[in-house]
């Protein structure tokens, strides 16, 4: 256990003094080991305590609480088994290049003999390509090359630990670049234990093992590791193509995006407004850009909120679903447009650690969804599932991949439900990679996905671009499956109880508005704002009798309003709970029928609808029609799962509802 | 608005231009200055408004051209040519400026180096180092009782606190990075002081040391001309106004401002040399 691990801090803090018996706390309970040959990364914004936390391990700085060990030793001085390249050069410019690598050779390998220490200095002034360079000052060199010395002397040491801040913070682009895939290789060729400090996310890709990300200060933590999966050596050119490398990229920066928005609301007090009756009249709710989440974009638009009381609504968008997650975990988002499997997801504790439980008084959205390949497949003479079956199974070397948008989205639910009906596993034949939809088409492009199953605008943006082709789609799968529905912390509702039935019923009234074929071109203009979707209106469709696209075989058919559309159901979220347990996403509650009965909101559904005059709409359906021509009933569902062949390991659970 | 005086159009002619133009910028306005300056002194005192003989007198007044002539007669005791009067001012100058700079760099690398002396002491050197040359005199001939080494005293103590406060500035300016550097390769006490401490102070030192150059030279004159019976260009001066040869006075000053103008460049190029690399 010991012989891998180099560094060791556990529970360590700093907290500087201020004067007058304060201190600032930098850095508390961080918890971090780095392996023996290990690259690490860290990133955070300005002033997070990264260079502090470097400095702990280098011993320039100390812990004033915690553990920080090298090799099982407590650090409490500089020591040259731990060499620091500063972001400055830090060289002497009064000694040449080889004079200042030598400076730190004679210094600390004293053992050796002169002609030995010499050589070392001219290999390692050789391994930065500097040779030319060894009887130049510093003054006479570039920038680039200065840090390179310093690189070379740092290795010529040979020290168990390299400690990097920020080196090449302050080298023009181009140079950064090129010293980036030298150090790569340096590192590689080398087996050099490594810890860089860094803001600058493509290199902490590029470079790293594991990108190890703070949060922002005061008592800054760690806040997520990522392990990075790209193949060694790396070249920048084939790294930047593997297919992790834009989602290892876009999880950090989501990550320091983040940490932005938490500051910043963390400086903004909320307070909470009341009026017109209710308990709380500005909302903020998330969304994603997608077509699917019309109702949402059309009731602010539309003065729906307003209308309802709801007068200081203002809509956040988000990127990915993640930051929906997270912004109603966080408490910084009232309610969301999410994934149907989304509440059950939640409450059944796939955010983290702690269970939060969501709930939904209104289904959205309905179908919407395709699944689309890389049009080359369609080329090779995939038109069907068993054909890509067969397809994969004749390529098994060719890694195969495919996009969904989150774990709990019916596409990824859809997508796996439909791959396993022909027989093939989602998990073991293929991967499936968790992207932004706005990310997917992109991926496509290039490659490193043979395709997806997202909402439009993407497929058919795919199709129009003539990338993909739609080899399913959804109401072939799963005809009126719900898309989005509304949801919200159940403390929130009941905390806001009027508020909600309010936000319930100016939703309605919107999905209402959007079903309507005489509105959508308003609503494609609407939707296809900077603000919303900020794509071209050619994308978007809401699907309809009407609505057809020249030259593409199928466009989403979106269901926004009508019979039995609205109301949440049980069924289908306990379809949603039964099939994220089946592939291990979230544990089964043995409390099926109660957790049910908490996410779906229907009496606050039923009390929006009758308020509206629109009882009819209330009918709900009892069973599911599938592709595979299966009907699904909510009648005993842990038999269901054990009857099934695909599937991964289930685990059962009391979900406690708090 | 301002126009340049080179834009005359006239004067670009060929290689002579340049030439031309150089002289005209950089030779011209200080050769005027001198010339405007030395034409008011004459005529003010030739108009009589002031006893001060005129520039002129340097050549008018025979004894006075003897001595421009003359510089390295010695004619024994303190009667000797300006060159000699001058020669041993400088010889002064060095054994005390030697002194001060050794004492002043050692004690200064020791304050910026422990930051308790440096706590201990500024105050004391903040308050010594503004007593000017003159104060210094009687002190110095009080507590040392002879002209000699109460001269060389004085000319020390003028020109050490330059040369120290700078070497302690120097020293506590180390960058950190430099010091980093050399507690993460653990250097040993005797290379961190020559090859980080020194050179990193030493464009500090020659501050100092170009600085000092000068207040010596202000020194020695200041010490002189209050001592009797020395060899030296202050005393010289001294001399020659209480025998009121007004003009001998004034051969000393352009002598002391010419050596004056030579020790500071001489410093100024050893300091180029020194820091340079």
């Amino acid at each position: 256990m010991t012989t891998t691990e180099l560094v060791k801090i556990a529970s360590a803090g700093k907290a500087f003094p201020l004067g007058g018996g304060k201190e600032y706390i930098a850095l508390k309970g961080i918890d971090l080991s780095i392996k023996r040959g290990e690259f690490v990364a860290l990133i955070g914004h300005s002033g997070c305590g990264k260079s502090t936390l470097l400095n702990m391990i280098a011993g320039l700085d100390l812990a004033t609480e915690g553990v920080v060990e090298l090799e099982g030793l407590t650090i409490t001085k500089p020591g040259p088994d731990r060499i620091v390249v500063f972001q400055n050069y830090s060289i002497l410019p009064w000694l040449t290049v080889r004079d200042n690598v030598a400076l730190a050779v004679d210094e600390v390998l004293t053992e050796k003999t002169p002609q030995e220490r010499k050589e070392l200095v001219e290999h390692y002034i050789n391994v930065v390509g500097l040779t030319k360079e060894i009887g130049k000052y510093p003054g006479e060199i570039s920038g680039g090359m200065r840090q390179r010395v310093a690189i070379a002397r740092a290795l010529a040491v040979q020290p168990k630990l390299l400690l990097l801040d920020e080196p090449f913070g302050v080298l023009d682009a181009l140079t950064r670049g090129n010293l980036q895939e030298q150090l790569v290789k340096i590192c590689e060729d080398n087996q050099i234990s490594a810890l860089m400090v860094t803001h600058e996310v493509d290199e902490a890709v590029l470079m790293s093992d594991r990108i190890v990300m703070l949060t922002n200060g005061p008592a800054s933590k760690v806040g997520r590791i990522l392990e990075v999966d790209i193949p060694r050596p790396r070249k920048r050119l084939e790294a930047v193509k593997h297919p992790s490398y834009y989602q290892l990229r876009s999880e950090v920066i989501y990550f320091l995006n983040q940490q932005k928005q938490v500051k910043r609301m963390r400086a903004k007090k909320v307070q909470v407004v009341t009026g017109h009756g209710l308990e709380k009249t500005n909302l903020e709710l998330g969304f994603v850009p997608l077509t699917a989440c019309a109702p949402m974009i059309i009731a602010k638009e539309k003065g729906f909120f307003a209308k309802h009381g709801l007068d200081q609504t203002s809509l956040v968008r988000e990127s990915s679903w993640r930051g929906v997650v997270d912004g109603l975990t966080g408490g910084y988002i009232d309610a969301a447009a999410m994934p149907s499997g989304m509440p059950l997801w939640i409450s059944l504790g796939g955010a983290g650690a702690q269970s939060i439980p969501i709930i939904s008084s209104l289904t959205l959205s309905r179908n919407g969804n395709a699944i689309t390949l890389n049009k080359k497949f369609q080329d090779q003479g995939v038109k069907t599932l068993e054909d890509f079956r067969d397809m994969i199974r004749q390529s098994p070397e060719k890694p195969h991949r495919m996009g969904v948008v989150h774990p709990s989205s019916m596409h990824n639910l859809l997508l796996r439900y439909w791959l396993a009906s022909a027989g093939i596993d989602p998990d073991l034949e293929l991967t499936l990679k968790q992207i932004p939809p706005a990310q997917m088409v992109v991926d496509l492009k290039g490659g490193t996905i043979d395709g997806f199953c997202v909402g439009d605008p993407w497929n058919l943006r795919a199709e129009i671009e003539g990338i993909g082709f739609t080899i399913a789609r959804d109401i072939d799968i799963w005809k009126g499956h719900p898309g989005k529905v509304l949801g919200c912390r159940a403390d929130w509702a009941a905390a806001y109880p009027n508020t909600f039935i309010a936000l319930t019923k100016a939703m309605l009234e919107s999905c209402h508005y959007c079903s309507d074929p005489a509105n959508a071109q308003e609503i494609r203009t609407i939707l296809a704002q900077k603000d919303y979707l900020g794509t071209s209106m050619e994308f978007i469709h809401l699907g309809g009798p009407n609505d057809v696209v020249p030259g593409v075989e199928s466009i989403a058919h979106h269901v926004f309003s009508g019979e039995g559309v609205n109301r949440p159901s049980r069924t289908e979220h306990l379809w949603h709970m039964v099939e994220m347990a089946r592939w291990g996403d979230v544990p089964f509650p043995r409390n099926w029928v109660e957790v049910l009965e908490k996410t779906c909101a229907v009496g606050v559904f039923s009390t929006a609808a009758r308020e509206l005059g629109m009882t009819e709409i209330s009918y709900a359906r009892n069973s599911i029609q599938l592709v595979d021509g299966s009907t699904f009933s909510a009648e005993d569902p842990i038999r269901y799962l054990n009857d099934l062949k695909i599937k991964r390991d289930i685990t059962m659970a009391e979900i406690p509802l708090t | 608005m301002a126009s340049s005086i080179s834009k005359a159009p006239g004067l670009k002619i060929g290689n002579f231009n340049l030439s031309w133009k150089g002289i005209q910028e950089n030779v011209l306005p200080p050769v005027i200055a001198i010339a405007i300056f030395l034409g008011l002194w004459e005529a003010l005192s030739a108009s009589g408004i002031t006893l001060l003989p005129g520039p002129s007198s340097l050549f008018t007044d025979a004894r006075t051209f003897e001595m421009v002539k003359y510089p390295f007669y010695d004619r024994g005791g303190i009667d000797k040519g300006m060159f000699w009067q001058t020669w041993a001012s400088l010889q002064r100058v060095a054994i005390s400026y030697t002194a001060a700079a050794i004492v002043g760099i050692s004690l200064g690398i020791a304050i910026g180096t422990t930051p308790l002396l440096s706590k201990a002491l500024d105050p004391l050197f903040l308050f010594l180092r503004t007593v000017p040359p003159l104060a210094w005199v009687p002190i110095s001939l009080a507590a040392l009782n002879k002209n000699e080494p109460a001269a060389l005293f004085v000319i020390f103590i003028t020109s050490v606190w330059p040369i120290l406060i700078n070497t302690a500035v120097g020293v506590k300016q180390i960058p950190q990075d430099y010091i980093n550097v050399a507690k993460v390769i653990q250097v040993s006490n005797k290379t961190y002081f020559l090859k980080i401490l020194l050179p990193s102070t030493l464009p500090y030192i020659f501050t100092g040391l170009r600085v000092a150059i000068s207040l010596a030279w202000l020194a020695i004159i200041a010490a002189e001309i209050v001592m009797s019976g020395i060899v030296g260009i202050g005393f010289f001066i001294w001399e020659a106004y209480q025998n009121n040869y007004i003009s001998e006075v004034i051969l000393a000053l352009v002598w002391i401002g010419a050596v004056g103008l030579l020790l500071d460049s001489l410093m100024g190029w050893v300091q180029n040399k020194m820091t340079k690399g």
